[in-house]
């Protein structure tokens, strides 16, 4: 018995599927003749064509069952159902659409912030050269005081660290006095390397917030970015030279700064910082501006984004889980009577 | 009123209009949940739902054949209560009144049949209606809308919303595992319809 049904074989199943058709009449002309000149010669598939097809007429010889009752509705059933809650199954199916759509627009946009992203790490990689790793350590540890500055805007920040460096000029003035020795640039590029990174993760970790907010949490590491400039001091030479490039980097850090905080006496301050300089870091400056800001905007843009997708998408599978939930429920259900 | 006019009607949310529609169809619906779900209690049930919920989705309906439409409704619905059923097998089929059996229903006695030719015919249709049972809901549903519904391919295929193959080969699948049920019951039919 067991034999009979629960193991077919694809063979058995292949067959099967051929007998039905060819009662059905489903066969193309050319199938059915050869499967005609198949049973003639094959009284085994003949009888197993006779009894699929005696199976199908007593299934469709299986008499009517009469209805128990009437199953028409009851007038207060359906009111229960306000014309408002009609629309509903096409807004069901919308939301059912959205729901997955939007999970694909956020992971689109995810991948293109951290695209972006990289890119942007690759790139001020390559532009800055080597990096030092030593410095990373003074930032760390420079940082915080700048951050601990009680401070209102990023451009304060700026200024109050340079001050307390102790100088009439801003953030570069120090430079070539006190930090006078060798090796000087890789320090620098460093500090301006890790702020944009350092910058940047901040923005990621709370795109939410506003532009304002957000370039005040970015300018601590810039800001701390420029006192690092110090700690190399034994080893750096006394090239007016390099002190004047250490100086532009810092001012190209104060200046990021100030794009982040997007203060017009942010801008002004690293302004005034740079224009100290000679020539060659004005004419360097602009650069590093131009070549830096599209991709932190593109970066600020796709991680709001991502962000608002991937809450909207969190409400949308809410939304349709509910839904489904709803649709799952019985409607109102009547005794039987 | 024609079914049309029924239909529109209905959807603009007139009950009565719908439950002219509800008494025209109800015994093919009936039908269908009963020969799916193999218990009158559970036909009753998923026929009824069926109809609330063709009528709350009344408005998506596009034209087309409004007993395709009801008939693809109570499909679903039959193959949600299995599967819900095979999630949570509480109640064994024995326990869904034997005694209520439809085909024991006097008034379905042929007047040119007999008594005996009767009871036969009722131990036939049991017995059929026990091998459609053994079949997973996807095959049950597409044997019972060709063969007791008398659905082609296409409105099956519409109805369960799959493709044409796969209601192919679920049709044959379901005829020759309901073949070799019956084959296997052979000795208990009466001569007549053994295989």
């Amino acid at each position: 018995m067991s034999r009979m049904f629960g193991r077919r074989t694809g063979e058995q199943e292949q067959r099967d599927e051929l007998l039905s058709a060819y009662l059905d009449g489903q066969l193309s002309a050319e199938e059915q003749a050869r499967l005609e000149a198949r049973l003639a010669a094959d009284p085994a598939l003949k009888a197993e064509l006779d009894a699929l097809r005696r199976t199908v007429a007593l299934v469709r010889d299986l008499p009517p069952v009469p209805v128990p009752r009437n199953f028409i509705l009851p007038q207060e059933a359906v009111r229960r159902q306000p014309v408002s809650a009609r629309p509903q199954p096409a807004g069901r199916r919308r939301r059912a659409w959205a729901a997955p759509f939007l999970t694909a627009a956020t992971a689109v946009s995810s991948l293109l912030f951290v695209v972006i992203l990289a890119g942007d790490l690759l790139f001020a990689g390559a532009r800055m050269g080597a990096f030092a790793p030593a410095p990373e350590a003074a930032l760390e540890a420079e940082a915080p005081q700048a951050a601990m500055e009680p401070l209102p805007a990023a451009a304060t920040v700026v200024v109050e660290a340079e001050a307390e460096r102790a100088m009439p000029a801003p953030t570069t003035l120090p430079m070539p006095t006190e930090a006078p020795k060798a090796e000087p640039a890789e320090a620098p590029v460093e500090a301006i390397a890790e702020a944009p990174a350092e910058a940047a993760e901040t923005l990621e970790e709370e795109p939410a917030e506003e532009t304002g907010a957000d370039a005040s949490t970015a300018a601590p590491p810039a800001a701390g970015g420029a006192p690092i400039e110090e700690p190399p001091t034994p080893a750096a030479t006394a090239s007016p030279h390099k002190a004047a490039e250490v100086g532009v980097k810092a001012g190209e850090a104060a200046d990021e700064a100030a794009t982040e905080a997007d203060s017009d006496r942010a801008t002004a301050d690293a302004d005034r910082a740079s224009e100290a300089e000679e020539g060659l870091a004005l004419a360097s400056q602009p650069l590093a501006r131009r070549a830096i800001s599209p991709w932190r905007i593109a970066e600020v843009i796709l991680g709001l984004l991502t962000l608002g997708l991937g809450l909207v998408t969190v409400w949308a599978w809410r939304r349709a889980q509910r839904a489904s939930t709803a649709d799952g429920q019985s409607p109102p259900r009547h005794k039987r009577g | 009123m024609d079914e049309a006019s029924l239909i529109n009607a209905a959807q603009q949310g007139k009950v009565d209009a719908f439950n002219e529609l509800v008494l025209a169809y109800q015994q093919q619906v009936y039908n269908l949940a009963y020969r799916i779900m193999g218990d009158p209690a559970s036909a009753d049930d998923v026929t009824q739902e069926a109809f609330i919920s063709a009528f709350q989705s009344l408005p998506r309906f596009r034209g087309g054949s409004f007993k395709s439409y009801l008939m693809r409704i109570t499909a679903n619905g039959c193959y949600d209560e299995l599967r819900r059923r095979k999630r949570r097998p509480t109640t064994s089929f024995e326990d869904f009144g034997e005694d209520m059996d439809e085909e024991a229903n006097p008034a379905l006695i042929n007047g040119s049949e007999g008594p005996e030719k009767h009871a036969e015919r009722r131990e036939v249709a049991h017995m059929i209606q026990g091998g459609i049972e053994t079949l997973p809901p996807d095959q049950r549903i597409t044997l019972v809308l060709a063969d007791v519904q008398g659905f082609s391919y296409q409105e099956i295929a519409e109805a369960t919303n799959v493709s044409l193959g796969t209601v192919k080969s679920r049709l044959a699948r379901a005829r020759g595992k309901l073949r070799d049920y019956l084959r296997s019951q052979g000795e208990l039919l009466p001569a007549r319809y053994r295989l």
